[in-house]
């Protein structure tokens, strides 16, 4: 074994290409972190399971990154950084990643952290098909070669095991509480080894998180719980934080940001998430097969007149890359010189490209038709309110194509309608054109690069609903996927982002950006690249909150 | 009486199964899939077929429906499909935390449309009657969301003298006990105003007058008494609005209630949940009915059900 072995705790390059990122510091500058105190977290809330084998909700995993620790983590830097890992080594075939892992680190129960534990959650998972399997594509199984070490045996080489352990629910949870109370006992109480136990859960209204007194970082946590109400209407998340009813919240609307801000007894940060939006073009519908078609439907919209709309212009930035947004491994910015996005909004250009292809205003009333006369003219499906500001972008995607003479009907659908008519295979798929978005919550390129635009990822065993197939994507996400050198894989990236620019499968919108408002008194909150928001650092400055006569 | 009140009970169960058989139907008829979202959009088929046969999703429908009825006649509504908790334990609490709010709401309604409908009434198409009028317009046509925002930014964020989201002191009653009564009020005393003036018009009152009985005895003893059946009803109505309406007030005010269980129940396809939630609704439909129908008897001595 051993050939390049890598220390993690220096420092990792692995991760250095990263990221514009927008994070305030941890702590204020001259100020000493203060002990106790509860922390009220309100948040949308969490939908289904606690049990992060069944579950990717975000609601969910704000939960976990308190009790539940991963073997690595994203941070805001888009850094790789261990967490109950130390340090890997990966043999000379690149099939067996061993993972030495922190000493003295025991689970909630008071079982030990070790090398069995974490092999038998991920054995567990591929046995059981946990929902995450599918970002361990290859995985073969997993042992202790000691007490304190694991190894991954992988059926071929795969470069991004190490960013995807550290997505939020491949946490490792209990072995022993897991088999003492099953997926059912632990959809309601996660037992990790977090900095905060999991005490209470009452279903819709709040989940009470008691600090872990033997918590394996010394001098951590500071809060003495932490409370995480589950407040759906973002309104009322405001009104609470403005009112001094909770400490802090996320997913602020952009429109009261401004307000927000102005307020000095808040604090209100604000950083690009990997959540862009897209349209999802049905490949196997004409004309949507056709490149040039795509291309000019990319040109028609206006990202920069959407993210001023609908995101009163603080609230997401235009895409400067085909699906990966910064933050990702290997995003690059792939706009022109002096264009302001990808796919500048140019409707003059729009038109001549659709005339090129054969489609044009033949009878003068506005509308382009095709060379048999049949009007271009689409259903856009959308849903409202399950990414902020969905409907509104669908109402401006509307207004853009109008202009350029294509006819767009909304067609407004509930989630879980949506979610099931975008699921379909390409034989029963209705959609022509569908408005979703697409977050990358390992920072890791090889998700969207394998399961977004492979041609093996069509719906329904993967996520490529376009049905779209190109054999250079395919190749270049391939090599990316197993090449474990960070330079060439960048390079295989690059070229992945630059050929969907020329094959533009999709229509490239927007990114979100990801808020995150507390009371001025709160201190050492973060946002990590992966939109989480650990408390396990933070801490209340009890003499400025009584000040702002807060008297919980 | 009794014949009613038993033949309502029977009405009540058999309707209760009947609604539980349509829900099951239309939950599987309409388009969404519990698997899928848990799994999330951009899941593989394998895995979302992992979490049916994990949750028993994949059985066929008539084994799913008869298991479920089964249960139910021995008084067990299962368990949530996400958090696994019995849908008893679930739905109880939220049905005493909106009973509490509704039944406040209605008090406060009721108290307040009764004295303002027959103040008004009394002095028809005077100063006061007009001032009544156009107040309760206004509180017609101003939504729930609107009313409880702007509570809120007054009396929680500026004035910082009542908390906004919660149900555990009395002070986390007054402003959704106010939005949701305040609406509810405005209806209200339209009606009894109109029943109030339509009472104040008859012979009887002014055969009352006529005998030298006091003002106050004409009106609410002699015109109110008289008022009552239609209020009676109107009440028994408003008492099912405010339960069904205070879905908009239990989410502005994040109030731990039946409403916003069902409506996360349907978002998330939480299919034994829901049932539970609207089979205990029914019931509490259907109970509020039959008080409504025994009060009558009480207001109007006339009415008699043997």
């Amino acid at each position: 074994m051993t050939t390049h072995k890598k220390r993690v705790a220096r420092g990792v390059a692995y991760m250095a290409a990263a990221a514009t990122i927008n994070a305030a510091p941890l702590f204020a500058q001259d100020m000493e972190p203060q002990y106790g105190g509860e922390l009220i977290y309100a948040q949308s809330g969490e939908k289904f399971s606690l049990f992060p084998g069944r579950n990717t909700d975000n609601g969910a995993q704000d939960i976990w990154l308190n009790a539940c620790e991963n073997l690595f983590e994203i941070n805001e830097d888009s850094e790789l950084v261990p967490v109950l890992a130390e340090s890997w080594e990966v043999s000379d075939d690149e099939k067996t990643v061993t993972i030495k892992l922190r000493e003295g680190v025991a689970f909630h129960d008071g079982t030990p952290f070790n090398g069995e534990a974490v092999a038998f959650v991920f054995n567990e998972a591929k046995e059981k098909e946990f929902i995450y399997m599918s970002l361990l594509e290859g995985f073969d199984y997993a042992d202790a070669p000691s007490e304190n070490e694991v190894a991954f045996h992988l059926a071929a080489p795969f470069a991004a095991l190490l960013p995807n352990l550290a997505y939020k629910p491949l946490c490792i949870f209990s072995p022993t509480a897991y088999q003492e109370m099953g997926e059912e006992g632990m959809a309601t109480k996660i037992v990790g080894t977090g900095p905060f136990t999991h005490e209470e859960y009452v279903k819709g209204e709040y989940n009470l998180f008691v600090k872990n007194e033997n918590y394996w970082q010394d001098e951590l946590p500071y809060l003495d719980s932490i409370r995480m109400l589950v407040v759906p209407d973002p309104a009322t998340r405001t009104a609470m934080l403005e009112s001094g009813e909770i400490d802090r919240t996320v997913q602020i609307s952009d429109f009261d940001l401004p307000r927000l801000e102005a307020n000095p007894e808040l604090t209100v940060r604000t950083m690009a998430s990997t959540r862009q939006f897209y349209v999802v073009l049905n490949h196997m519908k004409a004309p949507f097969d056709n490149q040039d078609v795509r291309l000019a439907l990319n040109y028609a919209i206006d990202k920069a007149g959407i993210v001023q709309s609908v995101f009163a212009g603080t609230g997401a930035t235009v895409p400067m890359a085909p699906t990966l947004s910064p933050g990702v491994y290997g995003y690059t910015d792939m706009r022109k010189d002096g264009e302001d996005s990808i796919f500048q909004y140019d409707a003059d250009k729009a038109r001549s490209m659709l005339t090129d292809a054969g489609f044009e205003d033949r009878n003068g009333d506005g509308t382009i038709e095709g060379e048999d006369g049949t009007e271009l003219s689409f259903k856009l499906w959308t849903r409202r309110g399950g990414t902020k500001g969905d409907y509104q972008v669908a109402q401006l995607l509307q207004a853009f194509l109008g202009e350029i003479g294509i006819g767009i009907d909304l067609e407004v659908m509930e989630g879980a309608a949506f979610s099931a008519a975008v699921s379909q295979p390409p034989e029963d798929a209705k959609y022509e054109m569908a408005l979703l978005s697409w977050g990358i919550p390992t920072a890791d390129p090889d998700e969207p690069m394998m399961y977004f635009t492979h041609t093996k990822a069509w719906k329904p065993k993967g996520a490529n609903r376009m049905f779209f197939s190109s054999s250079e994507i395919d190749r270049l996400a391939d090599l990316a996927h197993t090449t474990t050198d960070q330079e060439k894989r960048k390079e295989y990236v690059v070229a992945w982002m630059a050929q969907l620019l020329e094959e533009a499968p999709v229509i490239y919108l927007p990114t979100i950006h990801l808020t995150l408002g507390s009371r001025s008194y709160v201190h050492g909150d973060r946002i990590l690249a992966t939109d989480n928001y650990p408390a396990v650092s933070a801490w209340i400055d009890q003499e400025e909150k009584a000040r702002q006569g807060i008297k919980r | 009486m009794l014949r009613l009140i038993v033949s309502r009970l029977i009405f009540m169960v058999l309707a209760a199964f009947l609604l539980l058989s349509f829900l099951f139907a239309l939950f599987h008829l309409i388009p969404g899939d519990p698997a899928q979202l848990m799994a999330g959009d951009n899941a593989p088929e394998h895995l979302v077929q992992s979490i049916r046969a994990a949750y028993g999703f994949d059985q066929p429908l008539t084994t799913q429906y008869f298991n479920y009825m089964g249960k139910v006649l021995q008084g067990d509504f299962g368990l949530s499909n996400y958090s696994r908790q019995p849908v008893l334990d679930i739905v109880f609490p939220r049905i005493v935390n909106t009973a509490a709010l509704a039944g406040c709401a209605m008090l406060l309604a009721m108290t307040t449309s009764l004295i303002l409908g027959s103040f008004s009434a009394m002095f028809w198409n005077r100063p006061l009657d007009k001032g009544v009028t156009v107040v309760s317009l206004i509180g017609i046509c101003t939504p729930v969301f609107v009313t409880g925002i702007i509570g809120i930014y007054v009396f929680a964020v500026w004035l910082r003298w009542l908390p906004i989201g919660g149900m555990s002191t009395w002070k986390h009653f007054v402003l959704p006990v106010a939005t949701l009564g305040a609406y509810q009020a405005a209806i209200f005393t339209r009606m009894v105003r109109s029943c109030m003036v339509d009472a104040l018009s008859r012979d009887f009152i002014t055969t009352a007058r006529a005998k030298g009985a006091p003002e106050r005895t004409v009106v609410f003893h002699h015109a109110l008494r008289n008022a009552l059946l239609p209020i009676i009803t109107l009440f028994g109505l408003g008492l099912g609005h405010t339960l069904g309406g205070s879905v908009v007030t239990e989410t502005i005010f994040n109030w731990p209630g039946l409403g916003r269980l069902m409506v996360d129940a349907i978002l998330s396809r939480d299919l034994p949940v829901l049932q539970g939630s609207i089979f205990f609704f029914a019931i509490i439909f259907i109970l509020v009915n039959l008080i409504v129908d025994i009060l009558y008897t009480w207001a109007d001595p006339r009415i008699s059900y043997d």
